[in-house]
């Protein structure tokens, strides 16, 4: 089923805010441009099934046994390994009961973190970027 | 097979070669907060569809909120909506920068949280 609205590009908005996404309209449900102009960006006017199309980042799947397939690119998956020994070596370090071991647990647990951020935080979504090529420069028309 | 990937049974056999005595089930739970870490960033890009509702203006994206088929969102920062036309044609719709708006919806009022 569609809509009534024939140019939801200018006739629809969208913002985030909180949990909730907010969707607003300035037609009515026949797809007239609503005539009070205080009142012109309402909510949407119709019900349309499936009527809004969202994309959005979304979480990987959890896990649930270890027979569980991971969800993520396979370029993440050693930093899966580098946070799980970060956890376990500050674990290791907060029980230890010798201070050479725990000193040396905190490093080893610091120097996976960084394994794990230079994974995913600093350069996880350049590394991952399906786009390649060389950049070309396109100048700017003076006439 | 070039492709590489890890299964979580050989985590957990990498894990175990520096922590023989890690336990299977909190290197499992290790392993899910790392994949809500993860999820923070731009790992898996989804699309989803939702509904509308006559003067209803918020639609849930929190932990909770489903599509139209019941399935979870799991939605971190959406960067895209479209909404469908009267061909039935999804068509990009711009984001509003300026949430001041001037008319809240009152019958809407019930998807906002509310002091509990």
């Amino acid at each position: 089923m569609a809509s009534n609205i024939k140019y939801p590009e200018n006739s629809s908005r969208w913002f985030v805010q909180g949990s909730n996404l907010a969707l607003l309209t300035d037609v009515d449900s026949d797809g007239d441009t609503r005539t009070t102009t205080r009142k012109k960006w309402q909510a949407i006017d119709e019900a349309v099934t499936n009527g809004i199309l969202i994309h959005y980042y979304g979480e990987p799947n959890s896990l649930s046994s270890i027979t569980s397939s991971i969800d993520l690119d396979n370029s993440l998956h050693l930093a899966l390994v580098d946070y799980v020994k970060k956890c376990l070596y500050m674990d290791k370090a907060g029980v230890s009961a010798e201070p050479n071991i725990a000193a040396l647990s905190a490093q080893m647990s610091s120097a996976h973190k960084a394994n794990f951020d230079e994974a995913v935080v600093r350069y996880g979504m350049r590394k991952r970027d399906k786009t390649g090529g060389a950049r070309v420069l396109k100048p700017v028309s003076l006439l | 097979m070039a492709v590489h990937s890890i299964s979580v049974k050989e985590i957990l056999s990498r894990v175990r070669l520096v922590f023989p005595d890690a336990p299977e089930t909190y290197v499992l739970n290790l392993i899910n907060d790392a994949l809500v870490h993860m999820g923070m960033y731009n790992n898996k890009v989804v699309q989803a569809k939702i509904t509308t509702v006559a003067d209803k203006m918020w639609y849930p994206i929190g932990d909770g909120a489903t599509d139209s088929s019941s399935n979870a969102l799991e939605a971190n920062k959406i960067f895209r909506v479209d909404l469908m036309d009267n061909e039935g044609d999804y068509i990009q719709i711009p984001r509003l920068l300026d949430k001041n708006i001037l008319l809240m919806d009152v019958t809407s009022e019930s998807a906002l949280n509310s002091p509990d």
